[in-house]
């Protein structure tokens, strides 16, 4: 596709750094609306034809991911202790077009009312900024019909859903084996296990592929373009307005402030490393949790001396990962679930928190079994396995087809004391500052994973499994879910954008990705940040249109 | 290494082990490669290793030593992080793709059971195939 490109030196409306969930939407909105849009995005703009199902390459080598090009991310519990090389899951996202929208798993639940102001029914937690958002699922839920309609979600409505104004676009996906265990066993205790929606085509839709199952949605793209991307999706239609120029292999490193603390455009490198600069009107940052915070610290300035919209200080602050928690099973018959997308049916049933539990904290559980076989054969089987020899070799065996996991998606609380930083002694192949994480699971969190994966071990009981095995709940290292760093509120001493996305501090920019969350919601965070984005992007034009920028 | 991969997975008369993989191959080619610099001479010392305590039970290496007496020595040392190290690349030259040199005619798919194929029909597994939604949702 041939797409409008902008001159060096020429000013546009808006400049949108990332296209991922959320900028590939606000770019064809925008677009669409008629401004003029340049979206900076770091990686390259690879084609569904490059994409492959390499497992060494694309989930060992981390080849699509950010940790092949800034291999040392640092840890730590405290500010206190020294920093240390992060060997865990770190701050992972894609780097390329359409950002992590193209190798997530696609799992499109909403948020539900609760979500929006659980602070005022649950009531405040100490060690926490626990909070409302400014806004209500209400005010949301036209931008989730909205996100259905326009990427492709496919599912039906469940016995626990929030109130929807339109139908899913699309009809479920096949359910697989593990679904059908996983309904066996909810029924079995009196539980649901509800369609998991997708933002996986199960028909042709909008000129796109349905979905062909061949296993590979999480952590790999997909080739047939039936995985509703934003490099699948909206990109196409940004580019096709004219007024949207994607430009990939160009990295920000600072969003430019001039005298009356207003932003004038963003400074980038191009795919060679030179320096260029792309001016424009208003900013728009939707890099990811990890990327806006670092690009917002790194555009620090003597008007912005702890980094652009952080008056509050919470730039970085409240990082939130989404707990997990799992049980594994083995079958008497084949489940084969290396087919088909990653998951068909959730159990909903534990989603509110409960009082009665002694601690706080909600989530959901599905079924699935999305391991290749070098991560599985590297570390998946049940403790008492050998790991090399005739046993191991006859588990691989019996195992791969036979096994399935009940994986339960959690709650993490907002805690002021993790965080990301800019790490000065680490940079990156660029030169910037590289990211450290500080973080340390509430004690509420650790609690809730270990009753969820006590959840999912009944279950796996109820389910008929003929083995069952757990692994130890481990404190959270990282992860891809990145969420809360520049959280959104009417207080502009407590958050760092307002209920519309702009920056309390500077009226024309605006930021907007996982970022934004106030609270974690249940674990499944892309189609909450892309109604954000849709909703943003009506009011960043409507503010335009009307000279409020 | 192929005396010592053959013993990670090995080979039966069912199924094919880490030896028909030709998972050796891709080890060679994996010691040429940057991403493991780092782990390529404490799998050369654990080789070599492995045949100093083949010679003090007078063979002339590991690989001439019976596969009984092999598993041994392997226990000896299954502790150490070279054993760690050359265990994980026995593990992916036996599954990665044949490109990397290893899974050689798709060994390793067969050695889990996997049908190697670009795409799928469902119902995928025995459960989904009994189920009486999914019968009517083909309808």
């Amino acid at each position: 596709m041939t797409q409008r490109t902008y001159a060096e030196g020429e000013t546009v409306d808006f400049v949108i750094v990332g296209s991922g969930a959320a900028g590939g939407v606000l770019a064809k909105e925008l677009a669409t609306a008629g401004f003029d849009v340049v979206v900076l995005e770091a990686g390259p703009w690879q084609q569904p034809s490059q994409f492959t199902h390499d497992e060494w390459a694309v989930e060992r080598e981390n080849a699509m991911l950010n940790l092949a090009f800034e291999p040392i991310q640092t840890i730590r519990g405290s500010e206190a202790e020294p920093a240390r090389r992060n060997a865990g899951r770190a701050l992972a996202y894609r780097r390329g077009v359409g950002g992590s929208s193209v190798h997530f798993a696609a799992n499109y639940w909403r948020f539900r009312p609760i979500d929006f102001k659980e602070r005022s029914k649950w009531g405040s937690i100490p060690g926490t900024g626990f909070a409302d958002w400014p806004i209500t699922y209400e005010e949301l839920e036209p931008y989730y019909t909205k996100v259905d309609w326009e990427i492709g979600v496919s599912g039906a409505p469940g016995p626990f859903d929030p109130p929807r104004s339109r139908r899913y676009p699309l009809p479920p996906l096949p359910n697989k084996s593990s679904g059908v265990v996983l309904e066996r066993a909810a029924s079995a205790l009196g539980l649901h296990a509800q369609v998991s929606p997708l933002a996986i085509l199960s028909k042709q839709y909008d000129g796109r592929s349905p979905c062909l199952a061949c296993g590979h949605c999480s952590y790999y793209g997909c080739e047939f373009g039936a995985k509703s991307s934003t490099l699948a999706t909206v990109i196409p239609k940004a580019v096709a307005t004219g007024r949207c120029e994607v430009r990939a292999e160009s990295t920000a490193f600072r969003v430019e402030t001039n005298a009356k603390g207003r932003t004038t455009g963003v400074l980038y490198w191009d795919r060679e490393g030179k320096e260029r600069r792309q001016g424009s009107r208003a900013v728009i940052v939707a890099a990811n949790g990890a990327e806006t915070t670092r690009l917002l610290l790194l555009s620090a300035s003597p008007s912005f001396p702890h980094g652009l919209a952080n008056s509050s200080g919470n730039v970085g602050r409240y990082i939130m990962f989404n707990g997990h928690a799992s049980t594994f099973g083995r079958f008497d018959h084949p489940l084969n679930e290396y087919k088909g997308p990653v998951a068909s049916r959730t159990v909903h049933d534990f989603y509110d928190a409960d009082a009665k539990r002694g601690f706080y904290g909600g989530g959901g559980i599905d079924a699935r079994f999305n391991y290749q076989p070098i991560g599985f054969a590297l570390g998946v089987l049940p403790d008492d396995v050998p790991t090399w020899g005739r046993e191991y070799k006859r588990a691989l065996s019996d195992y791969f087809t036979h096994s399935v996991r009940f994986y339960a998606h959690i709650t993490s609380l907002p805690v002021a004391s993790n965080t990301v930083t800019l790490d000065h002694d680490h940079p990156d192949r660029w030169g910037r500052p590289g990211l450290c994480l500080t973080y340390t699971d509430h004690p509420d969190d650790m609690k809730a994973k270990q009753w969820f994966r006590d959840r999912t071990e009944e279950l796996m009981h109820a389910a008929g499994a003929a083995r069952v095995w757990t692994q130890p709940i481990l404190p959270i290292d990282g992860g891809v879910h990145l969420l809360g760093t520049a959280r959104m509120g009417d207080d502009a001493r407590e958050s760092v954008v307002d209920r519309y996305h702009r920056a309390h501090d500077v009226p024309n920019l605006f930021i907007c990705d996982g970022s934004s969350f106030v609270t974690s919601g249940r674990g499944q965070p892309t189609m909450t940040i892309q109604a954000l984005a849709f909703r943003a992007a009506e009011h960043i034009a409507r503010f335009a249109r009307s000279h409020e920028i | 290494m192929r005396a010592f991969a053959a013993q990670i997975i090995p080979s039966d008369k069912s199924l094919p082990g880490a030896d028909e993989a030709g998972a050796v191959h891709f080890v060679d080619r994996a010691f040429g490669k940057p991403f493991f610099a780092d782990i390529v001479p404490v799998v050369r010392a654990g080789l070599a290793d492995l045949d100093a305590r083949a010679r003090t039970l007078g063979e002339r290496d590991f690989a001439s030593v019976s596969p009984g007496r092999q598993v041994a020595l392997m226990q000896q040392v299954e502790r150490t992080p070279f054993f760690a190290a050359a265990r994980m690349l026995v593990i992916v030259g036996t599954f990665a793709d044949s490109a990397y040199g290893g899974n050689r005619n798709g060994t390793g798919w067969t050695i889990v059971g996997l049908e190697h194929e670009p795409t799928y029909a469902a119902p995928f597994g025995w459960y989904d195939a009994q189920d009486e939604t999914n019968a009517k949702h083909d309808a």
